[in-house]
């Protein structure tokens, strides 16, 4: 199993935690991954509205376009990223219009793409190239006990809905907690959207959306919750100090990437687990399994 | 008695022109993107709303409305739309719109702007230059406040390494990532006027 990878600009920033974590799992699970060389921004959810639609899926051609030469498929870990990636390819491929005026647009830049690879999520590739059973098998400290949040988030599941996942109540990321020894709790937000980049601009949507997230997994008595895409992560552990000041939450709820939760179970070295970056501390939810 | 609402075709027809603009047309006014909308209730109109106001060509009240600067891409009306609509794809449309007709009021709209900024000088996106350019179009007072409300959460950021210092490397192929981006916005404006 060989990938071209897409990290993403998150991960050269807030979500450090994910690409250590990713990198060394991937290596555990015997995923060869291979950087897309120079590859640029993918417009997140922002650039399509300010340079429109067509340009922004130019700038995701341009990243595939670099990946081809490779010949390998993309794995995309964020979601955002994956859904610009994910649309461009696949309307690339259904669109002979949109394929030509595409190369049209990457000439200027001297690109040109053919369309031959797939882009994939990491959650798709954890579980129909890698498999339950070879997770399994590199679990050398399953969390038996650990109930576990499994934040699925909003676009991943959406981009293609029922391609590899239920777009309302996906399952997939809670089949990987299983692996992993961990109980999923049930929790019914697992798609609600966490407010995205409101973030900034309008704080107070962001920390409301969160509050009724981090509840419900309380709620269902989770100890720990795990999502796989940056903006979840950093809107719910971040942003949980000022969520506390606006709204009760029962307790404290830890956000780990899942990918930080599959390095403690896989037993790889510490700094691959990367908990230090993350905010509310995972330390006493973590200690049974040796974490500390 | 209220007045007969003045239809404006002129501004619907220019907003079918747009890339998704005719998506527009199929809107049933069911309301099923209403009920699945996260943000609903930060919008004035809602998404069923909004499509009306511009199949009336209601340019006015369009200027007015939040509707697509609320819009967080979450994609659920998207996937329960019965008429296949891909909302925010439209939504997309109608920000660049607004930003080209100069509507750029509410800190959203700077927000897009500041990030499209970063990624089109370096090819990547870094948080830091984001938010300095977010606040030098918001202005000072703003920038004091979010420092103030926020100051707890980006010491945090600092102390967990979650902010990088530095910017990253500029990408080497810059210059062909622009020019990619702007024959592109030159086909799409050969398009609509073809």
């Amino acid at each position: 199993m060989r990938y071209s990878f897409y990290p993403g600009c998150s991960m050269e920033g807030e979500a450090l935690p994910y690409l250590k974590s990713f990198e060394a799992v991937a290596d555990a699970l015997y995923m060869g991954l291979e950087e897309i060389p120079d590859w640029n921004c993918c417009g997140a959810t922002v650039a399509s509205g300010v340079i429109g639609d067509f340009p922004a899926q130019a700038l995701s051609a341009r990243n595939l376009a670099l990946a081809e030469p490779m010949r390998f498929d993309i794995v995309v870990p964020c979601s955002s990223c994956y859904m610009n990636l994910a649309q461009a390819n696949r309307k690339f491929q259904e669109d002979p219009h949109f394929r030509a005026m595409i190369n049209e647009a990457l000439r200027a830049g001297g690109l040109k793409y053919k369309g031959s690879l797939k882009v994939r999520q990491i959650i798709d590739v954890l579980i129909n190239d890698v498999g339950l059973e070879k997770i399994k098998s590199a679990v050398k400290k399953p969390l038996t006990g650990l109930r576990v949040a499994g934040y699925v988030g909003c676009q991943t599941p959406r981009v293609f809905p029922w391609e590899f996942d239920d777009p309302e109540q996906p399952v997939f990321m809670d089949r990987v907690i299983e692996a992993l020894g961990a109980t999923p709790v049930k929790f019914p937000l697992k798609t609600r959207c966490c407010g995205g980049s409101h973030n900034l601009t309008r704080p107070e949507i962001t920390t409301g959306s969160a509050a009724g997230i981090i509840n419900c997994a309380l709620e269902d008595q989770a100890q720990i919750m795990v999502t796989a895409c940056p903006m979840c992560q950093l809107n719910m552990d971040a942003f949980q100090g000022m969520i506390k000041g606006e709204y009760e939450l029962k307790a404290e709820m830890p956000v780990l990437f899942l990918t930080q939760l599959m390095a403690i179970a896989f037993d790889l070295p510490p700094a691959s687990w990367a908990l230090k970056h993350n905010i509310v501390s995972p330390y006493a939810a973590l200690a049974p399994f040796g974490v500390k | 008695m209220t007045q007969p609402i003045k239809y404006e075709s002129e501004f619907a027809k220019e907003i079918y022109a747009l890339e998704n603009g005719q998506q527009i047309k199929k809107c049933m006014q069911c309301g099923m993107c209403d009920v699945s909308c996260a943000t609903k209730k930060e919008m004035d109109y809602s998404p069923r709303e909004l499509f009306m106001l511009l199949r009336t060509g209601n340019r006015d009240e369009f200027y007015k409305a939040n509707t697509m600067w609320m819009c967080s891409t979450c994609l659920m009306c998207k996937v329960r739309c019965p008429r296949g609509i891909a909302l925010v794809d439209v939504m997309h449309d109608l920000k660049a719109y607004a930003i080209k007709q100069g509507r750029t009021k509410p800190p959203q709209a700077a927000f897009y702007q500041a990030f499209c900024q970063d990624i089109m000088s370096r090819g990547r996106l870094f948080m830091g230059g984001l938010m300095a350019r977010y606040y030098l179009k918001r202005g000072w007072t703003e920038m004091v406040k979010a420092g103030f409300e926020m100051k707890d959460l980006g010491l945090k950021m600092v102390m967990h390494s979650r902010i990088p210092m530095k910017p990253p490397k500029g990408i080497k192929g810059l210059k062909g990532m622009r020019a990619i981006v702007e024959r592109a916005q030159e086909l799409v404006g050969e398009e609509v006027k073809g």
